[in-house]
């Protein structure tokens, strides 16, 4: 390097008054050359702001994966955030969900009881367990971040439904692994889900005339209950699930509790004790 | 930055050179890329003040630059260029792309970011001995406009897309200006 930029030099360059060739002879010269870089006047409380900035974004939790997608499906990021605080979609949920369907697939195969009676378990059970998500998906005391999350705009009604839905999405569709997993007719993979469904949509309808928990409780020990009292009284509980016609009224129970939900929509338990 | 290898074998100093610290920030440690930001940013400013009067869109543009050597320093060992030109080419590209709008982060891609930072090319060359030379009374006698084309793929190592974007013109247009300017120069110079 056979010159270096002088102080003065700097100066002019740094208020525009040089001569285009001799900014560039500077550009060039600082990409170049280390010793005038560092002599560079430095601002320090530019350069503290500077990196106070740079720090905050190093230092902010990455976005994870689950939530990258769901944003590149079209979901705004504090809509993403509400949803993945949902307990119901917390990994221990999430995994005693898998555990319990796992076990009955294990005991399908394996069970003494015959496959058959497993098979039926299933049945009845599978439907209860969205149910179950859905009752811890808002509210206390199920959710340790109500507080938090009852300040926010989109609490009540609105996000109780997103959560809803997306716990209700995830267990179902663990359920149907689960289903095609075990064996017995094909019919079985697909059985339960109209029951299901049926058991979620009453629940939050339910719940718009009381707390979302008894709402649950309600319908999922009803379930249990009959479905339970028909099979230990020895008739054939299959047809329940079979039967095209048990199959429309679970659907049409569907779309009359999906309407009464629409309309009652603004009443639904946001959780809040009253 | 969870789940990245996070090494403390080596400590890094306001001596260390820009390429361990450069390794350095690749393993994660954010006192590396405080050294390296302390000790680059003050002159980034300065140049990168040249070429756009809006001290907040620079102020933006460097600090997305230390973001992404923060993310992309194990990227630099392969490139194998001089660190201050990497980071350079990074923090121009970024001014850019800041003044493209948001929305929109990169241009172009690494493997050009690769292309223009190996090797300073003939004509920076050329420029780092402007002082001595007729070469400078001839930049100086360029239309603008023309000139400010050569400085952008020259100098700042920019694509020619890249510059025509910067200047606010048509791709087609900057290229027709990169030919006049060149003819014109070694006009001025012969």
């Amino acid at each position: 390097m056979t010159w270096h930029v002088s102080v003065e030099l700097f100066e002019a360059y740094d208020q525009g008054r040089l001569d285009p060739s001799r900014v560039m002879a500077v550009d060039a010269h600082l990409q170049a050359c280390p010793v005038c870089r560092g002599a560079v006047p430095v601002d320090v409380v530019w350069l503290d702001r500077s990196w106070s900035v740079v720090l905050d974004a190093v230092e902010s939790p990455a976005t994870d994966r689950a939530e990258r997608v769901l944003q590149r499906l079209g979901l705004p990021e504090h809509r993403v955030r509400l949803l993945s605080a949902t307990p119901a979609l917390r990994w221990s949920w999430l995994a005693s969900t898998a555990a319990v369907l796992a076990f009955a697939v294990v005991a399908a195969y394996t069970g003494r009881a015959g496959a058959e009676t497993v098979q039926l378990l299933f049945l009845i059970i599978a439907p209860v367990l969205p149910v179950l998500a859905v009752a811890t998906a808002y509210g206390p005391p199920a959710d340790p971040m109500h507080e938090i999350t009852a300040t926010t705009p989109l609490a009540g009604p609105s996000l109780a439904l997103w959560r809803a839905t997306a716990v209700v999405g995830v267990s179902m569709a663990m359920g149907l692994v689960a289903a095609i997993l075990l064996p017995g007719p094909g019919w079985y993979a697909l059985a339960w889900l109209l029951p299901a469904f049926l058991l979620c949509v009453s629940t939050l309808a339910l719940a718009t005339a009381m707390p979302l928990r008894v709402a649950a409780g309600v319908f999922g020990g009803a379930w249990l209950a009959g479905t339970g009292a028909l099979a230990v009284s020895g008739a054939d509980v299959s047809p329940a699930f079979h039967e095209p016609g048990a199959q429309a009224g679970y659907l049409a129970a569907a779309v009359a509790a999906a309407a009464v939900l629409t309309v009652r929509r603004r009443r639904l338990d946001p959780g809040e004790t009253r | 930055m969870r789940g990245r290898r996070t090494t403390q074998s080596e400590p890094v100093t306001e001596l260390s050179s820009d390429t361990e610290l450069l390794s350095a920030v690749a393993g994660a440690r954010v006192e590396a890329l405080r050294l390296l930001h302390h000790r680059h940013a003050p002159w980034l400013r300065a140049r990168l003040a040249r070429r756009c009067a809006d001290p907040d869109v620079v102020d933006a543009a460097i600090q997305d630059t230390f973001l992404a050597v923060w993310r992309d320093a194990h990227r630099y060992r392969d490139t194998g260029a001089e660190p201050a030109a990497w980071i350079w080419t990074i923090a121009v590209r970024r001014l850019v792309s800041a003044l493209r709008g948001p929305g929109h982060r990169w241009l172009g891609g690494h493997s050009t970011t690769e292309a223009t930072t190996t090797a300073p090319s003939a004509e920076e060359l050329v420029l780092l001995r402007v002082e001595h030379g007729d070469l400078g009374a001839a930049l100086d006698r360029l239309p603008p406009e023309l000139r400010a084309l050569i400085q952008a793929t020259a100098l700042d190592g920019l694509t020619v897309r890249e510059a025509a974007r910067l200047l606010g013109v048509p791709e087609g247009t900057a290229k027709t200006r990169l030919m006049r300017a060149r003819a014109r120069l070694r006009e001025l110079l012969s």
